[in-house]
């Protein structure tokens, strides 16, 4: 199923830290993938990626802004790829905020304080977003 | 299909499911407002949460005195070693809630811990173990999947953290974040007011106990203070005597020295006029046989007087020499430690110092018993004989009589000195040994001769009465052990 928003029913699948791969690509068309720590729900158009040790994302998205996301929800039984645009990054205000002090409270918890921490929020916009049902695996 | 949450179980359409949302709310809002006992209040709160929307895993953490820590005071479903854990400002989501004043809402933990691995395991290969912690010992749930964290505020002070936990994937919505944040904020405001209603409580208990025995402390230190205000004044007393003492023995050495020597020399003087006049007389007589010319000559009558003259002069002599031995005897400046001594000496030489103010118009009467020698301090007893005679010769106007009587009885000397004088009113008879009670009038009496001769007789184990009838004198004794 295709959207050009994000529908609601993501919001459960941001929210709890279903893992996410982000896929980047440099201008000479070589790709990089890496595992993301949140991807937040901004509004229904942008999502804010938490960037926190990639640099050859980085060097990626300064070259080639266009970026892919990979959620794979095994408790919904869909997978979800989000094809988004690199916009601007924020070091503060409330959606930094709210990314940090989660990130925060993991990192307290299991002793990467320090380490384990947000950078920025990459805020991309949404371009597409396409849910793949997946059929439940037979009982037994 | 991803969970609604737990409050989700309360809700059907959106209508209705408001309806059931502010009814349960009220319902709540009611219920911890219904009472200001702490600990009732954790109770209502955190057994709402659980039967209302199905959070069975509360725990609230309030912010300890020292203002660097959150303790843990009430939980539901979690073992009661939870109970007074203390988190730091900072660790885990509780410590982070109340350190970044933030509600805070996660899931997927199991997830976000497979992450935080991996990054360990790469660090660790990669040679930065050194950067890494260990994760801290928090309360709550080991294999915890949904947590939300909202700070207990009132006013914009934090006054501790609502935690809620569940080991369910997604177990909290959205929705649940905003119901539990209305329900930490009434339940915020709810615990300030009861910890104010316990604080002031116990400071009404306090301050009701301080009451309680303030007049007890009150009266205990004023009695403190007034036995050591007796004790200081008696102190004085006897230093001031003591001092007197001192003085008195310095005067009566210097006194019997002074005396003593020309005494001597009158008396060698007088003794050897005396002989020479003897002499002198026989050779006369000698003489007289030979040429009773001289008969008329008026030299015997002469000599007759010088006789006599030397005669009174010794006796003189003799009586001072008295003197001198009873001053050195009163005073006792080579006996001040303890020994063995004749009370009859005592009261005698304190006699011969008195004999001035007894003036011929007192009669002392001597009815001496038979005393063993007593082991004691004979300067201080002299000074008690001194203070009781001195009160006798002052209490009879006229003439009068003072009777000594001494005896023994059974392990005791008695010494009574009963005098015929004005005697003491009944109501003074019991301040008499009180220091500073005279009745001579200001500048007469010191108001400290008896209750130092107290003391001492104390001193020496002993113990002094006083009995009286007014106009039949007065009878006052001293009774002291014959061991110590």
């Amino acid at each position: 199923m295709m959207y050009e928003r994000l529908p609601d029913e993501i919001k459960t699948v941001l929210e709890n830290g279903v893992p996410a791969e982000l896929v980047s690509c440099s201008m000479d068309g070589v790709p990089n993938t890496t595992v993301l720590s949140q991807v937040y729900y901004v509004d229904p158009e942008s999502v804010a990626l938490s960037f926190q040790f990639f640099n050859k994302t980085v060097r990626n998205i300064r070259e080639n802004p266009h970026a892919c996301v990979l959620l794979n929800d095994v408790e919904g039984y869909a997978a979800w790829i989000l094809k988004l645009r690199y916009d601007h990054s924020e070091t503060e205000g409330p959606v930094f905020e709210d990314m940090d002090v989660q990130i925060e409270a993991i990192a307290s918890a299991t002793g990467m304080t320090g380490v384990f921490k947000l950078k920025a929020a990459d805020i991309y916009r949404v371009e597409s977003v396409k849910k793949v049902d997946f059929e439940p695996a037979p009982e037994g | 299909m991803a969970s609604e949450g737990a409050a989700g179980n309360h809700r059907g359409d959106d209508s209705s499911s408001g309806a059931t949302e502010v009814s349960v709310l009220k319902k709540i809002s009611s219920e911890i407002n219904a009472t200001l006992d702490r600990d009732e209040l954790f109770d209502t709160v955190l057994r709402t949460l659980d039967e209302l929307f199905g959070f069975d895993h509360c725990l609230i953490l309030l912010l300890d005195e020292t203002g660097e820590s959150l303790e843990v005071v009430a939980s539901r479903g979690y073992p009661d070693s939870a109970l007074s854990t203390k988190v730091s400002l900072g660790s885990g989501l509780a410590g982070v809630v109340a350190k970044r004043r933030r509600m805070v809402r996660l899931g997927g933990l199991s997830q976000q811990r497979a992450y935080v691995s991996t990054i360990r395991r790469e660090m660790e290969k990669t040679g930065r173990s050194n950067e890494l912690g260990s994760a801290p010992s928090l309360p709550g749930l080991a294999d915890v999947e949904s947590q939300i964290g909202i700070p207990l505020m009132v006013k914009d002070a934090l006054i501790g953290v609502l935690l809620i936990e569940s080991a369910v994937k997604r177990a909290f919505s959205e929705r649940d974040e905003t119901l539990v944040s209305i329900v930490a904020n009434q339940a915020a405001s709810a615990i300030k007011s009861a910890s104010l209603v316990r604080e002031l409580t116990e400071a009404h208990g306090r301050l009701a106990l301080l009451n309680e025995t303030l007049e007890d402390r009150v009266r205990e230190r004023t009695h403190e203070l007034q036995r050591t205000n007796r004790e200081l004044r008696d102190t004085q007393a006897q230093l001031l005597q003591t001092a007197k003492l001192v003085s008195l023995g310095d005067l009566v050495a210097g006194v019997a020295h002074e005396i003593n020597t020309p005494l001597g020399a009158i008396r060698a003087n007088a003794d050897l006029a005396r002989r020479a006049a003897v002499r002198i007389s026989a050779a006369l007589a000698s003489a007289e046989q030979a040429s009773s010319s001289q008969r008329d000559s008026g030299i015997p009558q002469a000599l007759g007087a010088l006789d006599e003259a030397t005669k009174t002069t010794l006796v003189a002599t003799q009586r001072i020499s008295g003197i001198v031995a009873s001053l050195r005897n009163f005073a006792r400046l080579d006996e001040s430690e303890r020994k063995e001594a004749d009370l009859h000496d005592g009261i005698e030489s304190t006699l011969t110092l008195l004999h001035h103010k007894l003036d011929g118009r007192i009669d002392v009467l001597r009815r001496y018993g038979s005393l063993p020698k007593i082991v004691c301090y004979p300067n201080r007893l002299n000074q008690v004989f001194m203070n009781v005679l001195l009160n006798a010769i002052h209490a009879i106007d006229d003439r009068g009589t003072i009777t000594i009587s001494t005896r023994t009885e059974g392990d005791h000397v008695v010494i009574d000195f009963a005098d015929s004088g004005r005697g003491i009113p009944a109501e003074n008879l019991e301040k008499i040994f009180d220091p500073g009670f005279t009745t001579k009038g200001s500048g007469v009496g010191t108001g400290l001769g008896l209750a130092i001769s107290y003391r001492i007789v104390q001193e020496h184990r002993g113990f002094m009465t006083a009995a009286s009838e007014p106009g039949k004198g007065a009878l006052l004794t001293v009774r002291v052990p014959t061991t110590r």
